[in-house]
């Protein structure tokens, strides 16, 4: 195949998933449908995903008038926000739990769209830029976990980063090296101190943003291009205008999850699910204290991690991710109906292991 | 005097004729009880004098029942924070919208003819005592600030001194005139309400804050036929009203909030001396703590050995932390032989610092995933997750002259003799990995 065919083929095929002849308010506010059928909430939860984003960045922004991501200075500062800053704890706990509800959101969002095969021809490169906005989400969750220094947010950020060190024992030569080296140049010395924070606070709030708005903006674009995919097999009797209708719509769901939202983050810490032991500073001296565990939405893996032998977990994530990013390929040709068998299996699997994971561990475990 | 006949006499003299006229005029004059409309004569003017009348004086009407029968009630609601501020802003308000509305009126009843014509005295009495008391109502409210507030515990006895015919004037005797004038113009007004259009108070029309309104008109095929339109037209109006006032409500609580919390989010808390020097010295404790962190670190780069620990300090089932050259924790026991025995703490699965409790059979636990060191050799108990042993480290004893007098690397025998005797003089040092120094 000679260059100028290959540059032909490589245009049709983004002219095809990226139709930005398409590109006009006719196509893509005045004709646009939605169609209506039994799965049709599932087109909420992408825009849910966005308002909830759009949250963390307003309710980010505030907390970065107060906060100092220094080690002496990050904990007195988060404390400073949450007890003496009015709305400060109102803010932050905005912001932890917008969190939480955000990476909810776009786990269910991943697995409706799977299950309704969203990802078909000539939507492919849409999922794909889905799976790099689902990485880049949970590195926001990874890092911003890290900025308040207390005890369990730094020692399980070294749990979690130290993880990476132990893929070097199943790699041979020099290359075992690398994992340590990845992870010392991640954390920036040789463990988690100031240069981690530094780094971390760089990633969470201007690198993980920016990298997530450019990749939304593909996101976003492709599916106002191509429109609603169908969602199910026979076509829907019914569709309904995007704008007004279901525009309206999607933004009273937005008024009821702020409604909630608020309403959680006034009456609930976030931190009411720990004991306190693990809010006090970071000490890199003293013993590290029971019960650190990280984050609610990362429990699909890391129980899985202390059950199992690292190897296990390592392969299974390799196939996971390699997976995730050719679904579109993979399961060309799968039907409908065993997609939604499978998404009710990664469902089901993702529930119980975060809200069970204990309990399996400890049958394991003793 | 005066005081007694304007604050005793006139508020049971217009209460018994407001008692007596209404049923009199009820079981006598049954086809008066009306507030003789005259929306058919005129309809353009009515309309943007008599809404905002009826609407503002509502609104302040209310808020006298409630400060009125609901005291208690009342004056808990305005300790929330704002809500004094709220609720003198709103009466302050829709005491000038019923101003502006009974202006309209009062001007529609000198002005338009036919208007004229149905108009007695009565009504113009009517409607300059009620404009002279709203603008009394509200210069009083302006003149002496929060009556919200201060009403409930000198008007409102004074109302319910007079309802238990117990009359307490010391209430009011002292009162500045203008609000005197507020008090006796309202209970002229309550008399005069039987023996005027202000009858139609006793119908009590709730009921006309949602149902579609009543047109009145001339009776005639021309006017049926634009009624229709009228009607459909009105009705229209009235959603797209209903619609904005609520969203308009919804946005301005909301607006008012987030103003509320934002401006002061970003005014930043105003702490009182006490707190803010609290605060302070806890911010400087922490930079201490960095500080002593960062010589550790500068320690370590330039001395080939520290100090850790004081040999006397060191027991066999408790360990001593201490940070070892690489920055990261480590722990000093004193071994069954007498020699000291120094291990890392940085568990060799996941990094966590291991416990300093020796336990029963030799070992120290590191409690995130539950492996067992054996001190002895390190190693990790069967089964845990940590595969590796935690590392010993190189130690040696200086005695009080400065003399190291023994010394052990890591799978080395040791080197010098240890005497017994001086033990307990000497400190605990541990020796830069891969040095030679002395």
């Amino acid at each position: 195949m000679n260059l100028l065919a290959f540059i032909q083929r490589a245009e049709a095929y983004l002219g095809e998933r990226l139709p930005v002849h398409k590109l006009s308010y006719d196509a893509m506010v005045r004709k646009k449908e939605v169609p209506v059928h039994r799965l049709s909430w599932g087109y909420y939860l992408g825009g849910l995903a966005l308002f909830f984003f759009a949250v963390q960045v307003v309710t980010g922004l505030m907390l970065l008038f107060y906060y100092q991501p220094t080690v002496s200075d990050a904990h007195a500062s988060v404390e400073y926000i949450t007890e003496h800053v009015p709305a400060g704890a109102l803010v932050r706990n905005m912001h932890a739990w917008a969190s939480s509800m955000m990476i909810a959101v776009v786990m269910v969002h991943l697995l409706t769209t799977f299950a309704m095969k969203a990802f078909a021809r000539p939507r492919e490169l849409t999922w794909v830029s889905g799976a790099v906005l689902l990485l880049v989400t949970f590195g926001l969750g990874f890092t911003g976990y890290l900025l308040p220094w207390h005890q369990i947010a730094v020692n399980a950020t070294k749990i979690g980063l130290q993880s990476i060190e132990e893929v070097g024992a199943y790699l041979p030569g020099a290359l075992s090296e690398w994992p340590r080296l990845i992870k010392e140049t991640i954390q920036g010395e040789a463990s988690v101190g100031q240069a981690t924070l530094s780094r971390f606070f760089a990633l969470h709030v201007v690198i993980l943003p920016l990298t997530m708005v450019a990749v939304l903006v593909w996101h976003l674009l492709s599916v106002q291009l191509h429109g609603m995919s169908q969602g199910v097999d026979e076509p829907p009797k019914w569709k309904e205008k995007f704008f007004p209708t279901f525009f309206i719509k999607d933004l009273s769901v937005w008024g009821v999850a702020f409604m909630v939202l608020f309403v959680v983050a006034l009456c609930l810490p976030f931190e009411s699910f720990y004991a306190y032991p693990l809010f006090e500073p970071f000490d890199p001296k003293g013993s590290t204290p029971d019960g650190i565990k990280p984050e609610w939405y990362f429990y699909f893996v890391y129980y899985p991690l202390e059950i199992l032998p690292f190897w296990v977990v390592l392969l299974l994530s390799l196939v996971a991710g390699v997976v995730l990013f050719l679904t579109p390929w993979i399961f060309r040709e799968t039907s409908r109906r065993t997609l939604r068998l499978l998404a009710a299996a990664a469902a089901l699997y993702l529930v119980v292991m975060t809200l069970f994971g204990e309990q399996i561990y400890r049958l394991f475990k003793g | 005097m005066m005081d007694a006949f304007l604050f005793v006499g006139l508020p049971y003299l217009s209460l018994l004729l407001f008692v007596v006229g209404c049923i009199w005029r009820a079981r006598r004059e049954k086809f008066t009880l009306s507030a003789r409309s005259s929306q058919f004569l005129e309809d353009r003017q009515l309309l943007f004098g008599s809404t905002p009348w009826h609407i503002g004086i509502g609104v302040v009407l209310l808020g006298h029942i409630m400060a009125g029968f609901l005291p208690k009630v009342w004056s808990s609601l305005l300790t929330v924070p704002g809500a004094l501020l709220v609720v003198e802003s709103v009466g302050v308000a829709c005491s000038l919208l019923a101003i502006v509305g009974l202006s309209v009126l009062l001007v529609r009843r000198l002005t338009s003819g036919k208007v004229q014509a149905v108009t007695t005295p009565a009504d113009l009495v009517v409607v300059g005592l009620l404009l002279a008391q709203v603008v009394v109502g509200l210069l009083s409210a302006v003149h002496y600030r929060y009556g919200a507030a201060w009403s409930t515990g000198t008007v409102v006895p004074y109302f319910w001194s007079l309802v238990k015919l117990e009359p307490d004037m010391t209430y009011v005797s002292g009162f500045p005139p203008l609000f005197k004038l507020h008090l006796t113009l309202a209970w002229v007004i309550i008399l005069l309400v039987p023996f005027t259009r202000l009858i139609h108070l006793l119908a009590l029309p709730l009921q006309y804050l949602w149902r579609s309104p009543i047109l009145v008109l001339w009776n005639n095929a021309r006017r049926r036929r634009e009624a229709v339109v009228a009607v459909a037209r009105a009705e229209t109006r009235r959603e797209f009203l209903k619609g904005a006032a609520g969203v308009a409500g919804a946005g301005g609580l909301l607006a008012l909030g987030v103003m509320e919390k934002g401006v002061n989010y970003f005014r930043g808390p105003q702490p009182d001396p006490e707190v803010e020097a609290a605060l302070l010295s806890k911010k400087l404790q922490r930079l201490q703590q960095t500080a002593e962190e960062r010589e550790l670190e500068l320690e370590r780069q330039r001395n080939e050995m520290i100090l850790v620990a004081r040999y006397s300090e060191l027991t066999e089932n408790k360990g001593k932390y201490f940070i070892d050259y690489a920055m990261a924790p480590a722990l000093a026991f004193k071994d069954k032989d007498g020699l000291p025995l120094l291990i890392s703490a940085k568990c060799t699965h996941l990094g966590c610092t291991v416990g300093s409790e020796v336990d029963s059979q030799g070992r120290i636990l590191c409690p995130c995933h539950v492996s067992y060191f054996d001190l002895r050799t390190g190693r990790p108990n069967e089964g845990a997750p940590a595969k590796a042993p935690l590392r010993h480290i190189h130690w040696a004893l200086v005695d009080s002259t400065g003399k190291v007098v023994a010394r052990k690397a890591p799978g080395k025998p040791l080197e010098g003799t240890v005497d017994p005797a001086t033990l307990a003089q000497c400190s605990v040092y541990i020796v830069k990995p891969r040095s030679n120094a002395a």
